[in-house]
């Protein structure tokens, strides 16, 4: 499978998702059901971390969309990290820049979260 | 949308699963290197594939992996313009659940693909072909003169 998902948690409560690789139809249900798994065991704020992401399609969108709706719905929040300009043009074409608090680095993700 | 005799004819077929959307991604990404497209258009033209892709495997078998459909993605390759078909069975779908009501304000999860595909693509439409049992979706991107 092309993507690989690690996730650790660096406070109590916050959980940052890596992904490497490629979010799409494929691969996508497993960053889902990390969220998933992170809610139910009460994680309800994390960060998820795209810098290592070649290729992000409408799908993985949802995915990240479904997931912050999850999160904001148990008084959390899904921030993004993202440097990558091919998937950051990704987000403004769709709107999605309106939607996600996008930062370049975790230290600056992790602050506002 | 193309009139003429293409330059250059490619063809692919995959089966309906998932995993194979990436494989037509590939593809996709050797047919237009090919041409005079920019690295962005390129990226753009293989983006829009693999919606088109995902939305033929949604609608045939609900993004689940089963049964033996096959997609045919089909590359006319002009030398001002890349027309790509992407054709599938044409099988009537079930009554959708009604959608949940959502108070979030946010965007709906799974309505993304279509929106992609038109700003990715210069020309795009679709037909549904009863008398043949498919359903084309065909996309045109122009080459920058």
């Amino acid at each position: 499978m092309n993507l690989r998902v690690e996730t650790r948690q660096p406070r109590e409560g916050i959980a940052v998702i890596s992904l490497a690789g490629e979010v799409d139809v494929y691969t996508s249900p497993r960053v889902k059901q990390e969220i998933v798994n992170l809610l139910n065991s009460d994680v309800t704020r994390m960060v998820v971390d795209l810098t290592g992401v070649e290729y992000l399609d409408s799908t993985g969108l949802g995915v990240l969309i479904g997931g912050l709706k999850r999160a904001r719905e148990r008084d959390g929040d899904l921030k993004l990290i993202c440097d990558n300009v091919r998937i950051l043009r990704i987000f403004e074409i769709t709107g999605l820049t309106k939607i996600f608090d996008i930062y370049r680095s975790e230290t600056e993700a992790l602050e506002k979260l | 949308m193309s009139e003429t005799k293409p330059l250059a004819e490619v063809e692919l077929n995959i089966p309906s699963r998932p995993e194979y959307v990436g494989v037509a991604r590939l593809a996709i990404l050797g047919v237009a290197s090919r041409m005079r497209f920019s690295y962005d258009e390129v990226e753009d033209i293989r983006l829009a594939v693999g919606e088109a892709c995902t939305r033929s495997i949604d609608r045939l078998n609900g993004g689940q992996s089963a049964d033996g459909h096959t997609i045919r993605l089909r590359c006319l390759i002009d030398s001002n313009r890349l027309t790509i078909e992407v054709r599938n069975p044409l099988v009537k779908a079930g009554p959708r659940p009604e959608p949940v009501p959502d108070v979030s304000g946010l965007p709906p999860e799974n309505d993304l693909s279509g929106v992609l595909i038109r700003i990715l693509m210069d020309e795009v439409d679709s037909e549904e072909r009863e008398a043949e049992g498919v359903q084309i979706l065909r996309m045109v991107k122009y080459v920058a003169r």
